[in-house]
């Protein structure tokens, strides 16, 4: 079990660069959890942080979501490091995630990727000129095998693709 | 557990491992029942004092009735339970985890640190495969620079992230973690921070493959051509015992000994880095020296001490005196006194980092041995940062905090802590005093009962507040007693007797303990053998002046040691070091060797009286004190010198006994005034001793001191300067030449220098007063 140690209280990062309408939902995930517990709200507070952040995440914005919490810089970097849902540079205003584990693999996933990557012109990992999409690099199974290949656009599912299909969706983003 | 299981009333279960029936203790694991049986289990991320994480699956063992082999780490011992370690099913188990950990690991064993001192090396030469199926490109790593004592090769890394739980969970800083995902994990700090722990070097011995390594020690030798000698730690009131690892005659690196009762497994990094100190010679003497009409010649030991006589014998006794730091040995504290004793002299102190002379000399109070003030639930810091003093002290009373006690603090400045502070009075040199002397106020007010005489009156003119006041009752809630730890703060502040009343007091009316905690590898030695004046040896004034392995660094009045010793008929050093400032003031060098050259006894803070043995052969010419001191008692002709060897006098300083230590409370109190900002002089952690301050590695590190006065933002009006510009901090017409800084640390009306560098050579710090002027270079 790790200690939660002291910290800093100066709030100075925090307070400049967090939205209020950020911090008010960070206050909400921190009242889910023990006090002692507060590491468990880093999940919910990124993603606010995300949101107002041209959804992703700076070091600076890192370190003041830490510094709300009252938790080390460490733990919040882990967190934003491990999940594929944030981002730690600059991306596009639409994330499109293709699905590439086994289910969807064995059902052409290959095939969406290639796709949407000529069309759009970019490879995986990769915003196209315009700013407007950016091809996440790596999705694993989201549970959708069932409607495999699928891809998230935006947090939606699309599942069952063709290229058609593709073509609507990221014709509609542009 | 079914009924029919017998309870044993000793909280006790039998399970069979490979055959053999071993006693373990319930909820125990399974890999800490076979480790006391002398059983090996294979493991890399199980480590006795750190948390379990059962993450690098190695130490796999077939246990009976389990569908699958289980990790011996994270598997509670169940009574009857038959666990089987070296089965077809656990071997195979074991090989198969060996051969994945292999996968990415670099095959770079000939250039690596850790080779031959690996415990991956060892487990897979015992389980791995000797050929790699392996065939595709490994992974790489980029690596970190964690500063001055810490090597990265990250691309060797394992993931059993001890390093993480050790500064998670020992350290308190949380300063790595692990990055990333699946095979791209990788283990780093937060962006743009770094490694500060003063325990970091402690990642070094828990990582089992070379990713982080002894950045000093790095190509320097290999493990087996390394002697271990076993040692005592010079540079602080702990006595962590280590190792040295020599490799002909040469120290090369330190490692920690394990003693459960001092520093556990650990070392902090002043004790591991401060033999680095050894190899900075440039100010190192090695061959005795005179200054004749202001020329320095080397002349023979024997020419030397014939000239010393000589100058002795010109003198009465009380018109020689002796300086002496607390990092020598007892031997040669008690050669010292038999010498002094002889001469005719008292004047001789060991207390040179002290301030206050009117309380006598005696042996710090400890109430609580170091292993048991873990087990404190209330601490009270009076004027000390634990941390930097004493950092093994300081993880006791860690774990003592992460078991639930709460921990206060007076001082004069906001420190950084491993734990939280229930109440930190932060106030400058005069106030937190005042501070402190409120608690005993508010403690007084509720027990009816004031301390008596002056410090009684000066008690009461105090006013309390509501935090004090919160502290006193608790304080007086009968469940628990505090221990009040008065650190070096308090030793070295001119009001230092007073403070030390008010504990005594307060200890004494709210039933509390007291642990004082004094500076340097051997207070206590020098203490026993009587090395102190009856009073401010600066009252009287000395013709020949001896410094024994001190320098002025180690002064507490620096301006006024610096004019002793130029103003008086002759100064003789014995040291290891004499730098300029030094040499520029004294008439005569002798070169003796340091704590690790030497074999002697040093007594710790604690009263434990510990044997350090020599590792390495000092310089030249130069010659361990004891036979030194013996040969001038012998020229002398003083008896009771007729010494053969070190065990002789061993014998005799066996005999010196720890005993317990009162603190007076009949003192005298002046209510001090200070104009403008009060002088905090304070010592950091890496300007200690000789060592620690040429020691390269521990001066390139973030946490050494620099050539800097820090006040609060709030007086920087009244100064009339900015941080960042060069000053000077005046004292009585001496200048110290520092860069002005501001930190919200400092409290109001307090400069704050760093003591023991060349820079604040000039100081006296029994003297508060100072003024910030413009520089005069």
């Amino acid at each position: 079990m790790y200690q939660v140690n002291p910290q800093q209280t100066d709030k100075a990062l925090a307070m400049t660069l967090l939205t209020e309408k950020t911090r008010n939902t960070i206050d909400q995930w921190l009242t889910k959890y023990p006090h002692d517990q507060r590491r468990s709200a880093v999940i919910g507070a990124l993603h606010a942080a995300q949101d107002q952040n041209q959804g992703w995440l700076s070091e600076e914005i890192m370190k003041a979501v830490a510094e709300y919490l009252e938790i080390p810089p460490v733990w919040v970097y882990e967190a934003a490091s491990f999940y594929s849902m944030f981002f730690t540079s600059p991306v596009g205003k639409n994330k499109v995630a293709i699905c590439t584990n086994i289910s969807c693999m064995l059902r052409g996933a290959d095939k969406v990727v290639k796709y949407a990557e000529s069309k759009l012109g970019i490879k995986l990992g990769e915003t196209t000129a315009d700013g407007q999409i950016t091809l996440i690099k790596e999705e694993e199974c989201v549970a959708a095998c069932v409607g495999a290949p699928m891809m998230i656009i935006n947090g939606h599912y699309h599942e069952n693709l063709t290229e058609e299909k593709i073509d609507e969706l990221l014709g509609g983003l542009a | 557990m079914t009924e029919t299981t017998n309870k044993v009333a000793d909280n006790a279960v039998t399970i069979e491992i490979d055959g053999q029936a071993v006693q373990a203790e319930k909820g125990s694991m399974i890999i800490e029942a076979a480790d006391k049986q002398g059983i090996k289990i294979p493991r890399f991320c199980y480590h006795k004092k750190l948390s379990i994480a059962a993450n690098c699956r190695m130490c796999m063992v077939d246990v009976e009735k389990a569908p699958k082999p289980l990790p011996a780490c994270a598997t509670p011992v169940m009574d009857g339970m038959k666990v089987y370690t070296k089965s077809k099913r656990a071997t195979e188990a074991q090989r198969n985890v060996m051969e994945f950990l292999l996968i990415n690991h670099p095959l770079d064993c000939p250039i690596c640190d850790q080779g031959g001192e690996c415990e991956l090396q060892d487990v897979s030469m015992g389980y791995g495969r000797d050929v790699s199926r392996y065939v595709d490109s490994k992974r790489v790593v980029k690596d970190e620079n964690l500063g001055s004592l810490i090597a990265t090769d990250m691309t060797r890394c394992i993931l059993c992230t001890r390093c993480v739980r050790f500064l998670n969970e020992v350290a308190g800083t949380d300063e790595l973690g692990g990055m990333g995902r699946g095979d791209r994990t990788n283990i780093s700090t937060a962006v743009g921070n770094s490694v500060k722990s003063e325990m970091s070097g402690n990642v070094i011995d828990l990582c089992p493959v070379g990713a982080l390594t002894n950045k000093p020690f790095r190509y320097k030798a290999r493990a087996w051509e390394l002697m271990a000698t076993s040692g005592v730690s010079m540079h602080d009131g702990v006595g962590s015992n280590l190792f040295y690892h020599t490799r002909n005659g040469d120290i090369l690196r330190t490692v920690p000994q394990d003693n459960e009762a001092i520093n556990e497994a650990w070392l902090a990094d002043r004790d591991r880095y401060g033999i680095h100190g050894l190899k900075e010679q440039s100010d190192r003497v090695t061959e005795p020296m005179i200054k004749e009409n202001g020329q320095w010649r080397e002349l023979s030991w024997e020419d030397a001490l014939a000239t010393l006589v000589d100058q002795l014998k010109k003198y009465d006794g009380e018109d020689v005196a002796l300086y002496t730091s607390n990092y020598a040995t007892t031997e040669e504290y008690y050669l010292l006194k038999q010498l002094f004793n002889q001469l005719g002299s008292k004047q001789h102190e060991h207390r040179i980092d002290v301030t206050d002379f009117s309380a006598v000399d005696r042996l710090p109070r400890v109430d609580v041995k170091l292993a048991d003030v873990s087990k404190e639930q209330k601490v009270v810091i009076v004027g000390g940062h634990i941390r930097h003093e004493q950092p093994i002290l300081n993880h006791k009373i860690r774990q003592a905090w992460l078991a639930g006690a709460e921990v206060s603090s007076f001082g004069p400045k906001t420190f950084e802590q491993t734990y939280d502070l229930v109440h930190d009075f932060v106030g400058n040199q005069v106030s937190w005093v005042k501070q402190f002397a409120s608690l005993a106020k508010s403690v007084a007010e509720i027990k009816k009962e004031f301390p008596s005489g002056e410090l009684g009156e000066w008690v009461k003119a105090q006013s309390t507040d509501e935090d004090i006041n919160h502290l006193a009752k608790q304080l007086l809630k009968d469940s628990t007693n505090a221990l009040f730890v008065i650190g070096h703060i308090s030793q070295s502040h001119p009001q230092a007797a007073v403070i030390k009343a008010l504990t005594a007091w307060l200890a004494q009316v709210t039933a509390g303990k007291v642990n004082e905690i004094v500076a340097g590898a051997n207070y206590s030695g020098a203490c026993l053998a009587g090395l102190h004046a009856d009073a401010d040896i600066k009252h009287n004034e000395h013709r020949l002046n001896v410094v024994y392995q001190a320098e002025l660094q180690d002064f507490a009045d620096q301006a006024s040691i610096k004019n002793t010793l130029t103003n008086s008929d002759f100064s003789v050093v014995f040291n290891a070091y004499c730098d300029d400032s030094l040499r520029s003031r004294v008439d005569l060098i002798l070169p003796i060797a340091l704590l690790p050259e030497i074999t002697g006894s040093v007594m710790n803070n604690y009263g434990d009286r510990q044997i350090s043995t020599v590792a390495q052969k000092s310089p030249e010419a130069t010659k361990p004190g004891w036979r030194v001191l013996r040969v001038l008692g012998d020229l002398l002709g003083f008896n009771g010198f007729e010494y053969n060897d070190i065990n002789e006098v061993m014998a005799k300083t066996e005999k010196m006994n720890w005993s317990d230590s009162v603190i007076p409370q009949d003192t005298v109190v002046a209510d001090i005034k200070v104009k403008g900002l009060a002088l905090y002089p304070h010592r950091s952690i890496y300007d200690t001793d000789c060592l620690t301050r040429r020691s390269a590695p521990l001066q390139n590190s973030p946490l050494a001191s620099s050539d800097t006065v820090y006040v609060n933002e709030k007086d920087l009006l009244s100064i009339g300067f900015s941080a960042g510009d060069l000053v000077s901090v005046e004292q009585e017409g001496r200048f110290s030449e520092l860069t002005l800084a501001v930190s919200d640390e400092i409290p109001e009306g307090s400069a704050m220098v760093h003591l023991g560098r060349d820079s604040t050579l000039s100081l006296d710090s029994s003297n508060f007063n100072v003024s910030i002027i413009g520089a005069q270079s």
